[in-house]
């Protein structure tokens, strides 16, 4: 479930700084038409294959379950993170993308 | 058109919230709670220890006790012990004449010296379960309400996604300190990053009761015979009839490891032995339903209870009755591990709070007009009453009733009882005094009252048993200490929102007209 959750919370997060308004919020600048697409790219493939390592972990229909629970919690986190800490909100995610391949050796 | 559909959706969504907010609150609230109805159990009823779990020792000290105080039972029922609940609990069935139901008599064990444990009287997390859906009303009512509650909800949160306009562009939007903006915020928030449990919980709560609301495709496949559909979904063990020969019960800790083996290792639930002192005995091991998401009602394997020979082993689920099960196992979350029971805590929390901040929102939009007079209209005043009764009211209720299982004598006649009586006199008496005060101070107050009552609790706790943070702690007890942990911090965040309630900046009345204006259309 720790894999599944980095990676979830870092997709999130850069689906979150593909838009205008949080891009400009985090890092105080307007994103370019190829950085936007970039990070909407890659936080859309990392939502889509965290299903992977939930499901290889606890099986299909429990990984299922908590990678619905992993995906809503952690985008609740970010939210809830974005206001008051920004930059611990992208320190996380940099630090969960960091140690997700140690997460994934745990787990393969 | 659009617009007007709009529009017309926004109305529903607005009032159909109201009306139903106040009991779908505490339906999520004491929901939530369920999810760690034996961890609440325990800690209710602290004599009942928790020793290593040996399902061997276990089963034989069970049957011992049985054997001795009621070897001519109708019928055994033998809960093993398990992570979540340490007690062994025992129930047998009175034998009586033929056509008539004897009664019921259960114990809690001591799995190591099979003797009964003098465990206080409490309904403890089984009374939030069983209020969650009956709400403590006469059968069948209360699940009655509570199933139009959840139509209801289900109607709210899709008119609630077709009244919010921007889901993708707000996504990840929450601007804390903007007073109402921040409310709506807030519930935009929690209503669609928890969407999918939203969604789950509340469809799967009419799936539970689709016997009751949806007859008719029972009747139409089945005509009269309604039983005839109920014993398809829970398919009754035809267990053989007691022949009037007395016989000897084999141990029944071989056909527990057999039953296992039949499952590959699956957990066992619990054992039903049928005419424990007949010739004619039969045992039915039943599968635990923690073992799957889908849960199965009819998982057993049965076996003849003298001779040890496999009676029958239930099949595979048809492909209705799996997705049925699937439902219900995603509602209870019976399989859920420690870590995942947490995350389904926090989505039931989640719940809760969308619900509480649209309450809030309705009344703060409607205050607004009146706040230059000062004088609320009867309506306003009813459900800000109602508002602040609902929801601390609740939570002090809930942090009485704990109280009540402290303090109460152990021997105290119909002990649990009273503490159900205590959980609604907190309530009633929170109605009361929201009725007295005005909103703020009402607000204030009771939140201030909740926040001492549960950070208390730990103390309570050390106070009043042998269990307190520093044994159940040390002792690796998780059940217990995370229940003291959790209060306490109940109590902290009731004591932040206590304090933010007090510190709150007086409202400006022209710029929020403005604002009042401007969240209007976009809300519309």
């Amino acid at each position: 479930m720790l894999l599944a959750l980095l990676m979830c919370y870092a997709g999130f997060t850069a689906l979150c700084l593909s838009t205008d308004r949080h891009h400009g919020e985090l890092l105080h600048s307007k994103p370019s038409p190829v950085r936007r697409l970039t990070l909407r790219t890659a936080g859309g493939l990392l939502l889509g294959l965290s299903t992977g390592p939930a499901t290889v972990a606890s099986g299909l229909a429990q990984g299922l379950v908590e990678w619905c629970a992993v995906l809503m919690l952690s985008a609740l986190l970010l939210v809830l993170l974005l206001p008051y800490r920004p930059r611990l909100a992208l320190i996380l995610a940099g630090v969960g993308l960091l140690a997700s391949p140690v997460a994934a050796f745990a787990l393969f | 058109m659009k617009e007007g559909f709009r529009q017309a959706m926004a109305w529903l969504h607005t009032w159909a919230g109201l009306i139903f907010g106040w009991l779908l609150f505490a339906i999520f609230l004491t929901g939530t709670l369920a999810y760690f109805k034996d961890e609440i159990t325990h800690w209710m009823q602290p004599e009942v220890q928790a020793y290593p779990l040996d399902d061997a020792r276990s089963l034989a000290a069970a049957q011992t006790y049985l054997q001795q105080q009621a070897p001519n039972a109708a019928r055994w029922f033998i809960t093993l012990p398990d992570s979540r609940d340490p007690g062994l609990s025992v129930m047998w069935q009175d034998k009586v004449d033929p056509g008539k139901r004897g009664n019921f008599i259960q114990k809690v064990l001591n799995p190591v010296t099979s003797q009964v444990v003098e465990a206080r009287e409490s309904r403890g997390g089984e009374f939030f379960y069983r209020f969650h859906f009956q709400l403590q009303m006469p059968y069948p009512w209360g699940r009655w309400l509570s199933t139009i509650a959840a139509m209801v909800m289900f109607v709210a949160l899709i008119t609630g996604l077709i009244t919010h306009k921007k889901i993708f562009k707000d996504f990840f939007t929450f601007r804390p300190r903007k007073g109402q903006r921040s409310w709506l915020d807030g519930h935009n928030a929690v209503g669609v990053l928890v969407l999918p449990f939203h969604l789950m919980i509340t469809y799967s709560s009419l799936v539970i009761f689709m016997s009751m609301v949806m007859p008719a495709p029972i009747v139409a496949s089945y005509g009269d015979d309604s039983r005839g559909f109920f014993n398809e979904v829970f398919p009754n063990t035809h267990n053989a009839t007691a022949l009037g020969q007395p016989g000897k019960l084999l141990p029944l800790l071989p056909m527990y490891q057999q039953a296992r083996e039949q499952w590959g290792g699956g957990h066992v639930g619990r054992l039903v032995v049928n005419n424990p002192g007949d010739v004619n005995a039969s045992v039915n091991v039943v599968r635990s339903g923690a073992d799957r998401v889908a849960h199965d009602f009819g998982s057993s394997v049965s076996f003849n209870g003298t001779t040890g020979e496999v009676l029958r082993v239930s099949g595979e689920q048809s492909l209705p009755a799996a997705i049925g099960g699937s439902f219900y196992g995603l509602h209870m979350g019976h399989f859920a591990g420690p870590v995942l029971r947490w995350l389904y805590f926090i989505c039931g929390l989640a719940g809760t709070a969308m619900i509480g901040t649209g309450l809030v929102i309705w009344l703060g939009k409607r205050q607004l007009k009146h706040a230059k007079t000062g004088v609320m209209p009867f309506e306003l005043r009813l459900v800000e009453v109602l508002n602040i009764a609902s929801m601390c009211g609740l939570m002090i209720a809930i942090a009485v009733f704990f109280w009540a299982n402290r303090l109460l004598p152990v021997n105290f006649a119909e002990r649990s009882d009273w503490e159900v009586q205590a959980f609604f006199i907190a309530w009633g008496l929170s109605v009361l005094h929201a009725v007295l005060r005005r909103g703020r101070q009402g607000w204030v107050e009771q939140l201030s009252f909740a926040a001492l009552l549960f950070v208390a609790i730990p103390l309570l706790n050390a106070l009043t048993t042998s269990q307190h943070l520093g044994v159940s702690l040390l002792s690796g007890d998780w059940a217990m200490a995370g229940f003291d942990l959790t209060c306490l911090a109940s109590g902290l965040f009731l004591t932040w929102a206590a304090w933010k309630m007090q510190h709150r900046t007086a409202p400006q009345p022209k710029a929020q007209g403005v604002r009042a204006l401007t969240l209007k259309q976009e809300a519309n």
